[in-house]
């Protein structure tokens, strides 16, 4: 904030040379520079619009007609009312920008386009059919003059008016900087980011865009109603829309968001037409292909390449800003203990359906006060759409919501927040845009702490969670652990009651770990009923007071996890039945059979780092090979590497004898080699029945009846729904309908990326079974799967990744007896090892 | 009688405004984008068209094809130059490239072709015949069968094909389309490609009635994206209906409330209905699971 001084005095330097040109300049020249300063002032406007609130419209020119309109008519009929004119222009055009984004916010893209284009036209049309007031199509000729500020001989010169425009476009450019740091800008830059994440810490989305559309509409009519003097005649010909479409060039080509883009763009937009004065009639021809040349080389426009440049000069040093430890239950304020007998959160009998299939069914339990309660299932289990219900992304179909003994009214997601509950997401939702400090800021400010104060409180609360990188650096290079932390803290500055967090330790390391659970526990103790969904039973059962088993969308049990942990029920949901292990192996496969895919030397990886190194291995024909190990092993990365989507880094991957370097993967499906990728892969607006049959077009063809009723008989389930759109269908079946499709390609070799994750454990007996009886019948398998000792009892080899390279190999009966090698690379995720789950 | 002859030459340039949508909607549903410089498109067809029939002496029959080509072969280029670059890196500014592209195209053409607008003699524009005691020219019938016509092909292909429902697989998930062997950059190539050449198409057809200049395009082709939002650009049906509504309702009011409220009229009818129903009159909003 120490630069906080910059803004003003930069406006004041830009307004006093800018002054000191006009004043030089002959009449033409300085209409040019008045036109620099009336685009400048549209392009600030459009730049809280597109730059600040990413939205966009192609029809801006029409607010600047109003504003145009309502000055000269005003001043046409009482000449010294010039600047209360100037200001009812404004506002008139801010009030119908406001009115015309209610429906247009709700919209995105080319439907919010559409709109801004519609009202342009009917704006233009109305001025030309309203010929009493507006003069029609030849306009307005006796626009009065502007009243200088300053006396001054001779009436309001061009010079003059240039400079009085530029003063004010100096004046707004600081405004620009200002509203960009204060709460509502930095709420608007929050809400481009992510809309979820916004409701999430109690913003309201419409409300906001509709403000910055408002003050872009009355920016543009401001700039109207100073263009009115500097023209002295306007009519419905001198707003074309294609002088929107400049306006948005002039943003973008100087770089959208960045306070001085809109300057550069204005320049380049009107003075160096001007300049190269044979191709001014070019000019759009120009502008249209030095626009395509700026987005296609420099996105950010020209502010951000001369930011980058400046960099590259003086790289930014990171800043290790320190504060006083924050006592955390103090900022809460949470002292006062709840009213005895009623918990922070209650769920009272929450229901929801998807398509007609009960994802949460009469979900009822109590969070209470310094304590944490942990939802815990096997996958699919409803826990994350518990949690969505509980903080208000979902409407529960039944049931009511509980917050310190009341019943909540209106259980949307901001107003739950506003009540005092706040929440992280499974995958970390950060408004990317902003800084570390500014994603709590955003929050703090939902408080109403003071700016000053404020600044140092959320280095406070970084701090508090264990953040210990640079503040000020934007939240979209954070590493994983720190995204985490600054969304907890996030949801701290909301001083919650009631703080909800799914899955924290996801891709934490296992030495990571350790420091959340103290984290959570230190602020359960500070007051907040911390409800916890987490899939590492190990960290949950060490730190929980209370767990709340759910399996199929029901609660199966609760209590203490001593309680829980000895429950047969829960056992049986997470474990299976015994009759798993049985799932009969098929005949050792001759080991003279022919390799149908080799993997040589294969590297694979994001950038220039390699999740995958140097793996090869070979899967004979009929043969069943397992892939194992711990999450982040690197074995989707392999898989997406041997199929294509990825291109890999090094290696060669052969599919019977043939290699498939430098095909693309639509080519390698259609050779046979086949992926069931992991997790929802399915087509959600297509129906179930195209799914399938989409399944057979790698091999161009289109199944019908005997071939469907195959795939049918295996997957009753699917036959059921087969019209019904597969967007609708639950994990489960979707996956059903992922590898039911990936069966339907006839492939040579099918490869199966965790084919049992999001499967009731009947289910994914059932799957492996059927598994099992493919392998039987010849189909040559390569299956990657959370379950070990499930995927090893079915495969006959098996190989095991560590940190992207094989560490072992061999028959699936002997890793499959190696206990040492369970414990040490299927972690809490192995069935049949009871003992590491619970 | 004037009814009449408004309902006919409404339905003839709503269908045109159709096939402008069809456009639109089939990059959309493929890609998620759309290309802003179908207006130029358009343009560019008459412009073609009328190069090689009245420029070069060439039969229409012959002068078609081409010209759909050249048009189906800038839709190409500019998907690969305006629209893929942004695609590929997951940001909106395909839509101003396009803009871009269309500026260009049209500057272009301004230089090459020049600014009068010129007549584009047909013979199907000629005489007008006389159906239900209203004069309908011949051409205004070509064009309501191709804009109907073309539309319930594509309804056919897409719903009922492999190939119609590959390509809209595509951007439901192009990561599984890639794995049920749909190239998906190849399908969206195919898109623009299939959408430059309708628009094309419509300035073909439209040009007899109008006539040929560089700006021709401009409104129409903005036109033709207020029938496609209108009908929800999920819809092929849609699209096309609501084209010819729209050209229905510019041809009433210009008939009835004089040619100055027309564009008054259409345009607050896109901005009322977007009010009511905000993904089109005939879209849906999609499957939405958080």
């Amino acid at each position: 904030m120490s630069r906080a001084w910059h803004a003003p005095a930069g406006a004041f330097l830009l307004a006093l040379v800018a002054g000191a040109l006009a004043f030089r300049l002959d009449n033409y020249q300085a209409f040019v520079l008045g036109e620099v300063g009336i685009t400048a002032i549209i392009g600030i406007g459009l730049n809280v619009l597109i730059g600040l609130s990413g939205q966009m419209s192609i029809g801006h020119v029409a607010f600047q007609a109003v504003g145009a309109y309502a000055v000269a008519l005003v001043t046409s009929a009482f000449p010294g009312l010039f600047w209360p004119a100037l200001v009812l222009g404004t506002l008139l055009a801010a009030v119908i920008g406001g009115l015309l984004a209610l429906p247009a916010v709700r919209l995105s893209g080319p439907y919010l386009a559409m709109i801004t284009i519609a009202a342009a036209f009917v704006i233009e049309h109305a001025i030309i059919a309203w010929k009493e007031l507006t003069g029609g199509a030849s306009g307005i000729a006796n626009v009065a003059e502007m009243p200088l500020p300053w006396p001054y001989q001779g009436g309001a010169s061009a010079q003059a008016l240039a400079a009085v425009i530029l003063g004010i476009a100096s004046a707004l450019f600081a405004a620009y900087a200002w509203f960009r740091a204060s709460p509502t800008g930095l709420a608007l830059v929050a809400v481009r980011g992510s809309e979820t994440a916004a409701a999430s810490i109690g913003l309201d989305p419409v409300r906001l865009k509709c403000l910055a559309f408002a003050i872009s509409a009355g920016l543009a009519g401001l700039a109207g109603g100073l263009f009115a003097p500097l023209a002295g005649f306007i009519s419905p010909e001198t707003f074309p829309l294609s002088a929107s479409i400049l306006y948005v060039l002039a943003v973008m080509m100087g770089g959208a968001g960045a306070t001085l883009g809109p300057l550069y763009g204005a320049l380049v937009v009107v003075v160096l037409p001007e300049l190269l004065a044979g191709l001014a009639e070019y000019r759009l021809l120009f502008v249209g292909g030095l626009l395509l040349i700026v987005l296609l080389i420099a996105p950010d426009g020209i502010a951000g390449t001369l930011e980058r440049t400046w960099r590259l000069w003086r790289p930014a040093r990171a800043r290790h800003l320190s504060a006083p430890p924050l006592d955390l239950a103090a900022f809460l304020g949470h002292q006062a203990a709840p009213p005895p007998g009623a918990p922070a959160l209650e769920a009272m009998g929450l229901g929801i359906a998807f398509g007609g299939l009960r994802a949460v069914e009469n979900l009822a339990f109590a969070a209470a006060a310094r304590a944490v309660t942990a939802l815990i299932g096997p996958n699919g289990a409803g826990k994350s759409t518990a949690l969505n219900l509980l903080s208000g992304f979902y409407r529960a179909d039944s049931g009511s919501i509980r917050l310190a003994g009341s019943v909540v009214g209106d259980p949307a997601a901001r107003h739950l927040a506003r009540s005092g509950l706040a929440r992280g997401f499974q995958t970390v939702l950060l408004f990317d845009a902003l800084s570390a400090a500014e994603n709590v800021l955003v929050a703090l400010h939902r408080q109403g702490a003071r700016r000053p104060g404020a600044a140092e409180l959320a280095v406070q609360l970084l701090r508090c969670v264990g953040f210990e990188g640079d503040p000020t650096a934007p939240a979209a290079g954070l590493a994983q652990r720190e995204r985490r932390q600054v969304e907890i803290a996030r949801a701290l500055a909301l001083r919650p009651r009631v703080l909800l967090l799914d899955e924290p330790a996801a891709g934490l390391t296992v030495a990571e770990r350790t420091p959340l659970g103290t984290l959570i526990r230190s602020i359960a103790a500070a007051g907040v009923a911390v409800v916890l969904v987490e899939h590492d039973l190990k960290l949950v059962m060490g730190l929980s007071d209370h767990v709340v088993v759910l399996d199929q969308g029901r609660v199966i049990a609760q209590g203490s996890p001593e309680a829980v942990r000895a429950n047969p029920t829960v056992r049986a949901a997470y474990l299976g039945t015994a009759a798993t292990s049985a799932a009969a192996r098929h005949p050792a496969v001759a080991t003279g059979a022919e390799t149908m895919l080799n993997v040589v030397g294969l590297s694979a990886g994001y950038g220039g780092a390699s999740v995958v190194r140097d793996v090869s291995f070979e899967v004979r024909a009929g043969e069943m090979l397992a892939i194992l190990g711990a999450n982040g092993a690197g074995k989707s990365t392999l898989l997406s590497a041997i199929v294509g989507l990825k291109r890999p880094q090094t290696g060669v991957v052969e599919l019977a004898g043939a290699t498939l370097s430098g095909l693309s993967a639509a080519a390698i499906a259609a050779r046979g080699l086949v992926l069931v990728p992991e997790g929802r892969q399915v087509f959600p607006e297509l129906s179930v029945l195209d799914n399938l049959r989409l399944g057979a077009f790698a091999r161009r063809a289109w199944p019908e009846g005997a071939e469907l009723e195959a795939v049918f008989e295996r997957f009753p389930r699917l036959r059921e729904r087969a019209r019904q759109r597969a967007g609708l269908l639950s994990g489960g079946e979707q996956q059903m309908l992922a590898i039911a499709r990936g069966l339907l390609a006839r492939p040579r070799v099918l490869l199966l990326d965790e084919p049992s994750l999001g499967l009731a454990p009947q289910v994914a007996e059932r799957l492996f079974a059927d598994l099992a009886q493919l392998a039987a019948e010849g189909l040559t398998m390569v299956l990657v799967d959370q379950m070990a000792s499930l995927a090893l009892a079915v495969a006959d080899r098996g190989i095991v990744l560590e940190n992207g390279r094989i560490v072992r190999a061999g028959q699936a009966a002997a890793l499959a007896a190696d206990s040492a090698l369970a414990s040490a690379y299927l972690g809490g995720a192995a069935p049949g090892s009871a003992a590491l789950v619970l | 009688m004037l009814l009449g002859a408004s309902i006919v030459s409404g339905l003839a340039i709503g269908a045109m405004y159709g096939l402008l949508a069809l456009g639109y909607h089939v990059t959309w549903v493929v890609s998620r984008s759309v290309n802003f410089a179908q207006g130029s498109v358009m343009m560019l067809g008459a412009v073609l068209a009328f190069s090689l029939t009245v420029g070069f002496g060439w039969p229409m029959p012959a002068a078609l094809p081409v010209a759909l080509a050249g048009c189906a072969a800038f839709g190409v280029v500019l998907e690969r130059v305006a629209v893929r670059p942004f695609r590929v890196r997951g940001s909106d500014s395909w839509l101003m490239a396009t803009v871009a592209a269309g500026m260009l195209l049209e500057n272009a053409a301004l230089f090459l072709f020049g600014k009068e607008p010129r007549g584009m003699p047909s013979s199907l524009a000629a005489e007008p015949l006389t159906v239900f005691g209203v004069g309908v020219l011949p051409l205004q019938i070509v064009i309501l069968v191709a804009g109907v016509g073309l539309a319930l092909i594509f309804v056919a292909v897409t719903r009922g094909t492999p190939y119609g429902k590959a390509l809209l697989a595509v951007v439901q998930n192009p990561r599984a389309a890639q794995l049920m062997g749909i190239d998906a950059a190849r399908v969206t190539v195919f898109a623009y490609a299939l959408s430059s050449a309708l628009a094309g198409l419509a300035g073909i057809l439209i040009a007899p009635l109008y006539s040929v200049s560089a700006d021709m395009g401009f409104v129409f082709g903005i036109k033709g994206f207020a029938a496609a939002i209108l009908g929800g650009l999920e819809n092929p049906w849609g699209v096309v209906l609501a084209g010819l509504l729209l050209g229905l309702a510019e041809a009433l009011t210009t008939a009835f409330a004089g040619s100055a409220a027309t564009v008054m009229a259409s345009f607050g009818l896109v901005i009322l209905a977007l009010y009511l129903r905000p993904h089109g009159l005939f879209g849906r909003a999609g499957v939405r699971k958080v």
